[in-house]
C-alpha cells in the first residue's frame, strides 16, 4: 500500500512531464486523410534539405491464405519491376508475351505437381518454351527503371521490406525531388506490371536459403514459430515454404495486389524539408484520384490457448541457442504495456535482471535479449533469447531464466526500477526523432498496428501506470508451462 | 513496445527487398564502415518543393524538372583544449540529448603476435570494467538510471569511447565518461568476463557460412599482416589485466584524442567543463609499434570450405587502394557501375536477368592506414555455384575490355553528386565527419572538392583504373558450401586449397 502511494506521487511528476513531450511531438505531426482513404502524416524538420517517405500497406504476411504464402513477400519484390510506361519499351507489344509466359508457366507446374506421374517430356518441353518466351518478353525490359530514375535524382535507401503486419515502400530523397517520389509512386500503386515474375522467385528462393536454409539461426526461429502457432498465420514465413514459393503464380499476385494495394489500405509518412500544406497539395495531386481497394478482411481464426509445453529441436552445424515464447496479447491491450515493462526489466542494459543472473553472475550465457514478436496486429509472443555459454548448456540457461520469471510472479518491482524505465523511455521518444526515417517509420508502423501514430506519445504514460501488482499478476498469469514455447539448437555431433 | 526497426536482435522479422548496399553506408560516413566521404559544389535557390508549379499527375519521371536545392556544405567548430586535445562542436537544439565521441589513435594492427584480441578485449573492458572511483556495478546502475549511456570499442584502427544522454544529465554523464577515458577501473571479474565472451566468439566463429568466407577472404588477402590476424584461445588467454592496464596507458592521452559533440548544449559551458574535467590528464610522447603494409606481391587462390549447405557463400578479392590515391574518385565511379547498387552490372546480370542471387556485389573499401580490399560477393544454391563464379569473374573482367557507356557513366557520376546531401543529414554525423577527416589526415578540401571530383570522370578514366586495379589474375577466392553439388568442379579456377574448420 505504501509503495502504491509513493508510486502515485512519482506518477504525478512523471505524468506531467510525459505530456509535456507528448504535447511535442502532437504539434509537429500533420495529419491529412484523402478523400480515397489514403492517410498522410508529415512532420516538417530542416536539419537539412532531405525527406524521407515511407509508404505502408496494412496488408502482410498473415493475410495470406495457405495456397498464398510468401505471396506479399514476393510482390514487394514485384512491384520494383516497373509499371504501364516504366520498365518497359512497349507494354501494349510486351503484354501479351507476359499472358503467355503466365499460361505456360501455369501449365508446367500443374504438370511437376502430379510429381512421380508427371511426364518428363511434358516438363522439358514446357521449360523450354517458358524460357524461350522470357528471352522474348526480356527485349521490351528496361532494367531497373525506378532505381535508375531515383538513383540519378540523388535518392538514397531506396528499399521495401514485408512484415506479417504490412509491407512498406521507403525512400530518401534531396527535399526538391518529391514531384519525383509522387509521380513514380503514384503510378506503382496503379499500374504496377508484374513483369520477370519467374525469375524474381528464383531470387526469392535464394533469399530464403540465404535467410533460413543455410543459416542455423533463421531455420532456428521459423522452425519455433510454425511451431509456436497451431492455427494462426503468425506462424507462417513471411517468405513462405520453399514448396509455396515454387507454386506462387502472377495470377494470385495479380488478384491480392488489385484487391489491397490500393489508397484505403495505405499510410504515407512524409518526414524532413517539407512544407505540409504544399505536400498535401502534391499528396492530392498525385495519388487523390486512385480509387478505394477493399478494406483488409479482418482474419477469422484465434490460435487456441495451449494446453502444454512445446519443445522444438532444430539440429545444426552450430552452437546452441535457445528461445522461449509464451502467448500474449498485442498491443494496445493493457497487457502489453505490462509485457513492455518485463521486457526492460528482465534485459534492458548490464542493470537488467536476466544480464545480472546470466551473464555477470552465473557467466551462464554471453547474451540474453527479449522482445515481442513475430507481428503486432495479432496477438504474439513474448520472447526470451539467449545464448549459452560453454561448457554450460541451453538446459541450464533454460532453468535459470525460469527462476528470474518466477522471481517475478512473487518479488514487486521496485519504485526504482520502474523510474529507471521510464527515464529509458523518456530517451526513446528522443532518440526515435533523431533521424528523418526513424521518425517516418515510427509513425507508419504504429498507425497501422495500433490504429493511431498517437500510440507514441501515450505510451510512456500508459506505462508509468502499471503497478508492480501488474506485474505479479501479469508473470502469474502468462509464464506457464502450459503456455510456453521452447526452441534450441543442439550441434550436430 | 516502440523501438525502431534495428533494435530487435538478430532475428529476421522482416524481409527487405535487398540488402542495404554499401553504398548507403559509405555516403551516411557515420558507421566507421568507411572513409568519410563529401563533395563540394554548391546549389543555389528555393529549398522546399513547390506542389503543383509543374507537370500534370501523369507526368513522365524521366523528364520532370525540379526547384534547385538550398544546400550548404554544414560546419562544425574546431577548438583545441589547453591539454592538445581537439573537439569538434556542433549544436543542434531540435531534441533535448546530447552526443559525444572520443576517437583515440590505438588498434587491434597493433596488437603483438602472442596476443592478439588485446586491442578488442581493451575496448570492451574500458567501459565495462568500471573507473578507479566508480566500480563496474556502481557505473552501470547511474548510467541507466539516468538513462544514459557510455560505451568503448576498439577497432583496427582507431578506439571510440562514446556517450549519450538527456540534456538534463550531460553534467553528471560527461564526468563519468571523463573517468572512463582518463582512469579506467579494468575491474578484475570483468576482465575476466570478457575474456570468457571472447573465448565463446571464437566458438562460434565457424556457425554462419557468410562470416566464414568474409572472414577467410581478409586473412588471405592479408595474410602475414596484421589486418588478417584474429585471435585465438591461446592469444585471448595470454591477455592479462596489467596488458590493458599498460595499454591504455600507452594510447589514451589529450594529444591522442579527438571529441566530437553534437547535441543540446551550451558551447561556453561544455567547454569550460571539457578543459577542467580534462585538466589533469597527463600528455606524454607518441608510441606507436611500426606495422608494416600489406605485401603488394598479389597471387591468385583458390580456397574451399566444406559446409552441408544448400547455398554456397562466394566472396573473391585482392588488395586495392588507399585514400590518398589519386585515381580515389575514378575508382568510386567505376565502383558504382560495377557492383554498387540496384543498376549495377552484376546485380543485373545475376540477380535481376538470371535470378541466381538475391545479394551481389562488389566494392572498394578505402583503406585509411593501409590499402583497403576490392572485394565481389554472392551467394547463390550448391548447383549454380560455377555459374556464378564464372559470371562474376567475367562481369569483372568486362570493366577492363572496353569503355562504360555513356549512360552508365551519366547514371553513376549523377547517383554520387546528387546524394552526396545524405552524408550531412544529422548533426551527429557532420560532426563525426569532420572529427575523422582530421583523425585520419584527409586532404584540406576533401569534402569540398569531392563532388567536383566525381563530375571530372570520365569513360576513358573508368576504363584506365578498372586495367589498373582490378586485377582478376590475383584474385582470392573463397567458397564455403557443399562441393559434391558443385555445377562445376572449384578446380577449374585453379588449384584448392581446403580450409578445415577447427577452433584454435
Amino acid at each position: 500500500m505504501k509503495i502504491l502511494m509513493r508510486s502515485g506521487i512519482l506518477l504525478a511528476v512523471w505524468l506531467s512531464a510525459a505530456t509535456c513531450f507528448g504535447q511535442g511531438l502532437a504539434d509537429k505531426v500533420h495529419e491529412h486523410t484523402l478523400k480515397n482513404g489514403m492517410k498522410l502524416l508529415m512532420v516538417p524538420r530542416h536539419t537539412s534539405p532531405t525527406v524521407a517517405a515511407w509508404i505502408r500497406f496494412k496488408v502482410g504476411s498473415v493475410d495470406e491464405r495457405s495456397d498464398e504464402r510468401g505471396l506479399a513477400h514476393l510482390l514487394e519484390h514485384m512491384l520494383f519491376k516497373g509499371t504501364k510506361t516504366l520498365g518497359t519499351t512497349n507494354y501494349a507489344a510486351e503484354q501479351p508475351i507476359l499472358d503467355r509466359i503466365e499460361a505456360t508457366a501455369q501449365k508446367l507446374m500443374a504438370e511437376k505437381l502430379k510429381r512421380d506421374q508427371a511426364d518428363a517430356k511434358t516438363v522439358e518441353r514446357l521449360t523450354k518454351e517458358l524460357n524461350s518466351l522470357e528471352k522474348e518478353a526480356e527485349k521490351y525490359v528496361v532494367k531497373e527503371e525506378f532505381a535508375d530514375i531515383y538513383a540519378r535524382n540523388g535518392a538514397s535507401g531506396y528499399n521495401a521490406f514485408t512484415s506479417k503486419d504490412g509491407t512498406t515502400y521507403i525512400i530518401n530523397l534531396p527535399a526538391n525531388k518529391m514531384e519525383l517520389w509522387a509521380s513514380i509512386e503514384s503510378d506503382r500503386m496503379q499500374n504496377a506490371v508484374l513483369r520477370e515474375f519467374y525469375t524474381e522467385m528464383n531470387v526469392v528462393k535464394e533469399e530464403r536459403r540465404r535467410s533460413y536454409d543455410a543459416e542455423p539461426e533463421g531455420k532456428l526461429w521459423e522452425t519455433f514459430l510454425a511451431d509456436a502457432f497451431n492455427a494462426h498465420p503468425n506462424g507462417q514465413p513471411i517468405i513462405g515454404w520453399m514448396s509455396d514459393i515454387e507454386n506462387l503464380t502472377r495470377t494470385k499476385a495479380e488478384r491480392f495486389l488489385h484487391k489491397y494495394y490500393a489508397p484505403n489500405n495505405a499510410i504515407v509518412a512524409i518526414v524532413g524539408d517539407i512544407d505540409p500544406q504544399q505536400t498535401i497539395a502534391l499528396v492530392e495531386k498525385y495519388f487523390g484520384a486512385i480509387p478505394p481497394g477493399e478494406p483488409v478482411p479482418p482474419i477469422a481464426v484465434e490460435e487456441p490457448q495451449q494446453a502444454g509445453e512445446k519443445r522444438t529441436e532444430v539440429i545444426g552445424d552450430a552452437e546452441p541457442e535457445l528461445m522461449i515464447g509464451f502467448h500474449k496479447p498485442t498491443l494496445p491491450a493493457p497487457d502489453d504495456y505490462v509485457f513492455d515493462v518485463i521486457d526492460m526489466l528482465l534485459t534492458n542494459g548490464r542493470t537488467s535482471r536476466l544480464y545480472q543472473k546470466l551473464v555477470l553472475e552465473k557467466q551462464l550465457a554471453t547474451s540474453v535479449s527479449s522482445f515481442s514478436a513475430p507481428g503486432s496486429r495479432h496477438p504474439n509472443l513474448f520472447i526470451v533469447s539467449a545464448s549459452p555459454r560453454a561448457p554450460h548448456t541451453a538446459a541450464e540457461v533454460e532453468s535459470a531464466i525460469y527462476q528470474e520469471l518466477d522471481r517475478l510472479k512473487t518479488e514487486p518491482m521496485t519504485k526504482k526500477e520502474l523510474e529507471q524505465i521510464l527515464n529509458h523511455l523518456e530517451f526513446e521518444e528522443s532518440r526515435q526523432m533523431v533521424s528523418n526515417g526513424g521518425l517516418a517509420r515510427n509513425l507508419t508502423e504504429y498507425e497501422a498496428v495500433a490504429g493511431d501514430w498517437r500510440y507514441l506519445i501515450e505510451h510512456r504514460q500508459k506505462v508509468a501506470a502499471i503497478t508492480p501488482a501488474d506485474v505479479m499478476r501479469v508473470a502469474n498469469q502468462y509464464f506457464t508451462r502450459e503456455n510456453r514455447n521452447v526452441g534450441f539448437i543442439t550441434k550436430k555431433q | 513496445m516502440i523501438s525502431d526497426s534495428n533494435s530487435r536482435g538478430s532475428f529476421n522479422q522482416i524481409h527487405k527487398f535487398a540488402r542495404l548496399f554499401l553504398l548507403g553506408c559509405l555516403l551516411a560516413a557515420v558507421s566507421g564502415c568507411a572513409s568519410a566521404r563529401g563533395g563540394a559544389g554548391k546549389a543555389d535557390g528555393a529549398g522546399t518543393l513547390r506542389a503543383g508549379a509543374a507537370a500534370e499527375p501523369s507526368a513522365d519521371p524521366r523528364r520532370l524538372v525540379f526547384p534547385p536545392l538550398d544546400f550548404q556544405l554544414p560546419k562544425s567548430e574546431r577548438v583545441q583544449l589547453k591539454s592538445g586535445m581537439v573537439v569538434y562542436l556542433l549544436q543542434d537544439r531540435e531534441l533535448p540529448i546530447v552526443n559525444l565521441t572520443a576517437y583515440l589513435n590505438a588498434g587491434s594492427i597493433y596488437d603483438p603476435p602472442d596476443k592478439v584480441g588485446l586491442a578488442t578485449i581493451a575496448g570492451a573492458t574500458l567501459r565495462s570494467g568500471g573507473t578507479v572511483q566508480t566500480k563496474p556495478d556502481q557505473l552501470d546502475r547511474e548510467l541507466e538510471f539516468m538513462a544514459s549511456s557510455i560505451e568503448s570499442d576498439i577497432n583496427a584502427d582507431h578506439a571510440n569511447v562514446s556517450l549519450s544522454t538527456l540534456t538534463r544529465n550531460l553534467d553528471r554523464t560527461l564526468a563519468l565518461f571523463a573517468e572512463v577515458v582518463t582512469k579506467p577501473g579494468f575491474d578484475p571479474a570483468r576482465v575476466e568476463l570478457a575474456k570468457s565472451q571472447a573465448v565463446e566468439a571464437i566458438r562460434r566463429q565457424n556457425d554462419d557460412p557468410k562470416s566464414i568466407a568474409s572472414r577467410e577472404l581478409n586473412s588471405a588477402i592479408y595474410a602475414g599482416h596484421p589486418l588478417g590476424r584474429i585471435p585465438t584461445l591461446a592469444s585471448v588467454q595470454a591477455i592479462s589485466r596489467e596488458d590493458l592496464v599498460s595499454f591504455h596507458e600507452r594510447y589514451f592521452y589529450p594529444a591522442n584524442t579527438i571529441l566530437a559533440v553534437s547535441g543540446d548544449f551550451d558551447r561556453e559551458k561544455l567547454l569550460a567543463r571539457l578543459e577542467a574535467l580534462f585538466a589533469g590528464w597527463p600528455n606524454h610522447a607518441a608510441s606507436f609499434p611500426q606495422v608494416a603494409d600489406p605485401s603488394e606481391q598479389m597471387s591468385a587462390q583458390v580456397l574451399h570450405v566444406q559446409k552441408e549447405v544448400n547455398q554456397s557463400v562466394i566472396r573473391m578479392g585482392h588488395l586495392g587502394i588507399h585514400k590518398n590515391n589519386p585515381d580515389l574518385y575514378a575508382i568510386k565511379v567505376m565502383d558504382y557501375i560495377l557492383g554498387g547498387g540496384f543498376t549495377s552490372r552484376l546485380t543485373q546480370e545475376i540477380r535481376s536477368n538470371q535470378g541466381l542471387a538475391y545479394n551481389v556485389d562488389s566494392y572498394f573499401v578505402t583503406g585509411r592506414r593501409f590499402k583497403g580490399p576490392f572485394i565481389a560477393e554472392t551467394e547463390t544454391k550448391s548447383e549454380t555455384t560455377g555459374r556464378a563464379i564464372t559470371l562474376l569473374r567475367s562481369i569483372i573482367a568486362g570493366m577492363a575490355q572496353a569503355e562504360v557507356s555513356e549512360a552508365e557513366l551519366k547514371l553513376a557520376k549523377d547517383a554520387i553528386i546528387n546524394s552526396f546531401i545524405f552524408g550531412f543529414a544529422r548533426s551527429d554525423v557532420v560532426v563525426n565527419q569532420q572529427a575523422r577527416l582530421e583523425f585520419y589526415q584527409y586532404p584540406a578540401g576533401y569534402l569540398e572538392n569531392f563532388r567536383a571530383n566525381i563530375a571530372r570522370v570520365t569513360r576513358e578514366d573508368v576504363l584506365r583504373v578498372a586495367r589498373k586495379y582490378l586485377h582478376l589474375d590475383a584474385m582470392k577466392l573463397v567458397v564455403v558450401g557443399d562441393q559434391k553439388k558443385f555445377d562445376q568442379p572449384l578446380s577449374t579456377y585453379g588449384s584448392v586449397q581446403e580450409i578445415k574448420l577447427e577452433i584454435k
